[in-house]
């Protein structure tokens, strides 16, 4: 039956997971704002920091938390080496946007059957000491796991604007976001600032993989839907826009939330991606254009 | 035709060797995989008639293929026509089905309309999968074809040569047509062939219709070869993922890229199959690609004729070939 509790049931549940949409688009956004880069890869390295928290958990009982104290500088490293292996040769293209997408869809390859061959094409789920625990507010029910994924999430964004808005790194990263050549005037090095932004967004595409292995089950080949929902979270949020992508995963989840509580669970993506569809036609440039 | 008589024969060498390759009774395994290269074949060539020519990548493909299979199925289910013919219908569907989602989505560029095609895939899977009517995520069977199993592979392996055969001469004749020079002007600049009054809306929507069909042919008759039917099979994203891998191998914008990549990568991923795990053969393909798309952005095909260009010229996919094109 339809009424108030299972309509703002849909909308808690639905935020929680919107977070996660949130962290994993951000750097996605970054990417594709600052660099003109469009990693097709975001999502695939976002499972694979699923995998090393699943591995820490399953072999050394390390908890997923815990364990992104050690996946996220991996992958910030691993980050840095891919961008002066692949991205760097192609920045000089005529249209960096489509080289890099095609490239990168290469690396999403490679990075598959890669997680393929290692943890087998079955699906895992993160199954902690309080995944079955949950918090009773009147009648509205939160899952732990769903809410330590929405606070890592909130977490992992707020360090990103941070960085962005309070730092002098951050700075230049904006500044090259805003006007590259201007930027470069100024003494900015445009490269070293790319390749850190670049790093940051696979780490944050880390965080975000774990956040979303609390709520969902996972197995490689899922990174090309995951993509969609990326794609649904940059065009709604607008290009490089770090809040426009944190309102944009929110509305994501919101849309499914709610969606979930009219409609039958199967349709629900073939909606999203139709929405997809209608924005792009509409009003390519996003809601939230800064 | 070819300019270099020496070509033009071994061109017809060729054909008439793979034309006449059933007649020698090769194992039934063998015809079965050059099936699976001609298909391959068909769907990059037809694809490099949009995302090639006009720069315009389409993920979405596969979708045109899966629409194909599912028509003629249908029609061979419910109605009892063959296949063979209900193929044709199946082409015109896609051909429908391409023209109402170009309308509106050729109006957007660069990756946009990479993830509206992209979108449109995912769609066409999801909507498959919950309809009852179209066997749902059960799939559908078809009646087995009454022959002997090498007849039957021969007659698919040359259905599928002629249609390879007709897709790879209609990318040259469009490539050197009055129609493929004006998608070429699309690729280079969009907006100064606007200016110079070239219609582009309509030579897009007139590729990407044109495009669809070939999918749909080869899927129809693919629906009656495979004879199970699988939401997951014919909507395979990566296949349309692959499509585009292959026909930018190659390069994309000549008729030749497609199948020098088609081919070559096809070969390629089924003998590497055979030797190490398919992961592991996967992992060398994307790494060969990758390479391919950073030191030879305009496929290994431009890559052979031209020689290698200094990497400060423009990288990208589909520059630089404008002097190619012949009148």
């Amino acid at each position: 039956m339809l009424n108030a509790v299972v309509i703002l049931q849909s909308i808690v549940s639905g935020l929680l997971m919107g977070g996660m949409f949130a962290l994993l688009g951000v750097g996605f956004s970054l990417t594709w704002g600052v660099m003109k880069v469009i990693n097709i890869a975001h999502a695939a390295f976002g499972i694979l920091a699923a995998y090393i928290a699943y591995w820490a958990l399953t072999l050394y009982k390390v908890d997923p938390v815990l364990s992104l104290v050690l996946s996220t500088p991996l992958l910030f490293a691993t980050g840095l080496v891919i961008y002066r292996l692949l991205i760097q040769p192609i920045t000089r293209a005529k249209d960096v946007v489509v080289a890099s997408m095609i490239l990168t869809f290469g690396l999403a390859i490679v990075i598959e059957n890669f997680m393929l061959l290692v943890w087998s094409p079955d699906e895992r789920l993160i199954t902690t000491s309080y995944s079955s625990q949950a918090i009773f507010i009147g009648d509205i029910i939160i899952k732990v796991s769903s809410l330590i994924g929405f606070i890592l999430s909130l977490l992992g964004i707020a360090a990103i604007y941070f960085f962005l808005h309070h730092t002098h790194t951050g700075k230049a990263v904006r500044a090259t976001w805003q006007e590259p050549e201007g930027a470069a005037l100024q003494g900015i090095n445009l490269q070293r600032v790319s390749m850190i932004t670049f790093a940051l967004a696979i780490a944050s595409a880390g965080a975000g993989g774990v956040t979303m292995a609390y709520m969902y089950s996972f197995n490689p080949p899922a990174h090309n839907l995951w993509l969609i929902f990326l794609f649904l979270v940059v065009i709604l949020g607008g290009v490089g826009s770090v809040l426009g992508s944190a309102a944009a995963g929110l509305i994501i989840g919101l849309i499914i939330g709610l969606c979930g509580a009219f409609f039958p669970q199967q349709w629900i993506n073939v909606l999203l991606f139709a929405l997809l569809m209608v924005i792009l036609l509409i009003k390519p440039q996003g809601l939230f254009r800064t | 035709m070819p300019r270099r008589p020496t070509a033009f024969v071994s061109f017809f060498v060729l054909i008439g060797i793979l034309t006449l390759l059933p007649l020698f009774r090769p194992p039934a395994y063998f015809l079965s995989f050059l099936f699976k290269v001609l298909l391959f074949v068909i769907l990059a060539e037809s694809w490099n008639l949009i995302g090639g020519f006009t720069g315009y990548l389409s993920f979405g493909h596969v979708a045109f293929f899966g629409i194909g299979t599912y028509t003629a199925a249908m029609l061979f289910q419910q109605f009892g026509i063959s296949p063979f013919v209900g193929a044709i219908p199946g082409g015109l569907v896609a051909c429908v089905a391409a023209w109402v989602i170009g309308y509106p989505c050729l109006r957007l560029r660069g990756p946009y309309f990479a993830v509206v095609t992209l979108c449109f895939a995912f769609i066409m899977d999801l909507t498959v999968k919950n309809l009852a009517f179209l066997g749902g995520s059960e799939g559908i069977h078809l009646k087995l074809m009454q022959m002997e199993i090498q007849t039957s592979r021969s007659i698919f392996y040359e259905i599928f040569l002629f249609l390879a055969l007709v897709t790879v001469l209609l990318a040259r004749h469009v490539e050197r047509s009055k129609f493929g020079m004006g998608l070429a002007s699309i690729r280079e600049d969009e907006d100064v062939a606007q200016t110079l009054c070239i219609h582009t809306a309509g030579l897009k929507l007139r590729a990407f219709t044109l495009s669809a069909f070939f999918p749909g042919v080869a899927g129809g008759i693919y629906a009656y070869y495979i004879s199970y039917i699988h939401p997951d099979i014919v909507f395979d994203i990566n296949m349309s993922i692959l499509i585009v891998l292959m026909a930018l191998f190659g390069g994309g914008g000549s008729w030749m890229g497609p199948l020098v990549g088609a081919a070559f990568l096809s070969v390629l991923n089924e003998f590497l199959s055979m030797f190490i795990k398919p992961e592991i053969a996967r992992i060398i393909y994307g790494t060969m690609f990758m390479a391919v798309i950073i030191f030879m952005p305009d496929g290994v095909v431009a890559y052979a004729k031209k020689g290698r260009r200094s990497p400060s010229e423009a990288i990208g996919y589909g520059q630089g070939i404008s002097g190619d094109v012949s009148v």
